[in-house]
């Protein structure tokens, strides 16, 4: 029954091929995307973290 | 005018809701692929074969209603100056690309056993084809310009002109004689096709649109942060 439905009468190749790229394409261009923001989320946080220093450092040569 | 969307409001809405639309799609998606691969009934001539429609035909909807909204953003952001519209463009196009990628990729998977051959330069073959280099320009210029201004007019331009091939693909198999065959869902007319065919057709069609809205708010998200850091 398995072996049936694999087989896709006969165009099992083409069908399971087509739905193999799909899912394939589809997959990758999510990670790519998630991959890809989380990057540049670490940079933005590299920016804040450096944005805080600055402002505690002049905050602190304000007060000395 | 163009103030609800503003990027502020399309962050807060990607924040609140990539969630639950990833719960929606897996539903939805595990619904479609057992209504298409077991349920669905075999057609009378293509046997098996015709559950390749149920991944190609969404995938073309979607990559020519992707390029529409590509196409209308480019003039926006170009006649009125609104930014947020051609990052809106920018985030889509690869979304765009890779589901006209599919459509080809399918369709000739579809034609070999249905037509006798992979691919044949006919009418709607051509222009899908035209669509997804379209598709591979508009992406590239972005990447390769390296000026924001500049890139922003010219994909524009290529968006705005890439238009022109949206009615083509749609009428192409009224205008010439062409292996596909004509549509059988159209907006003006009651659909040619059975609902038990139509109705896994619909429910991957929403899967992939709601895949695509993930993948599009995920990109904004990256497109404006980059923005951001690139300004610092």
């Amino acid at each position: 029954m398995i072996l049936n439905f694999l087989n896709m009468s006969g165009y099992g190749l083409y069908i399971w091929l087509s739905y193999a790229f799909t899912a394939l394409s589809l997959i990758s261009l999510y990670y790519v995307s998630v991959k890809k923001l989380n990057s540049i989320k670490n940079i933005e946080h590299l920016y804040q973290s450096e944005k805080i220093e600055e402002v505690s450092v002049s905050a602190q040569a304000t007060k000395f | 005018m163009f103030g609800i969307f503003k990027p502020r409001t399309f962050f807060n809405l990607a924040n609140t809701s990539i969630f639950w639309l990833k719960i929606i799609l897996a539903f939805a998606l595990i619904v479609g692929l057992i209504l298409a691969l077991v349920f669905s009934p075999i057609d009378y001539l293509q046997k098996d074969t015709v559950r390749i429609m149920y991944v190609h035909v969404p995938s073309s909807w979607i990559s020519l209603f992707i390029f529409l909204i590509i196409g209308i953003s480019s003039f926006i952001s170009l006649i009125f100056k609104v930014r947020v519209f051609s990052v809106y463009a920018k985030s889509l196009a690869p979304i765009g690309l890779v589901f006209s990628l599919i459509s080809v990729v399918t369709g000739s998977l579809w034609g070999y056993p249905t037509w006798g051959t992979f691919w044949s330069w006919d009418g709607r073959l051509t222009s899908m084809f035209v669509l997804v280099l379209t598709y591979i320009l508009y992406v590239y210029l972005w990447s390769f310009i390296k000026n924001y201004n500049l890139a922003e007019k010219i994909t524009n331009i290529v968006g705005i002109v890439g238009l022109i091939n949206i009615p083509i693909i749609k009428f192409s198999v009224a205008w010439w004689n062409t292996l596909h065959q004509p549509a059988s869902i159209t907006l003006t007319a009651a659909p040619t096709i059975h609902s038990s065919m139509l109705a896994p057709l619909l429910i991957m069609f929403f899967s992939f649109c709601i895949l695509s809205l993930i993948i599009f708010l995920i990109r904004y998200k990256y497109e404006i942060i980059n923005f951001r850091v690139n300004k610092k």
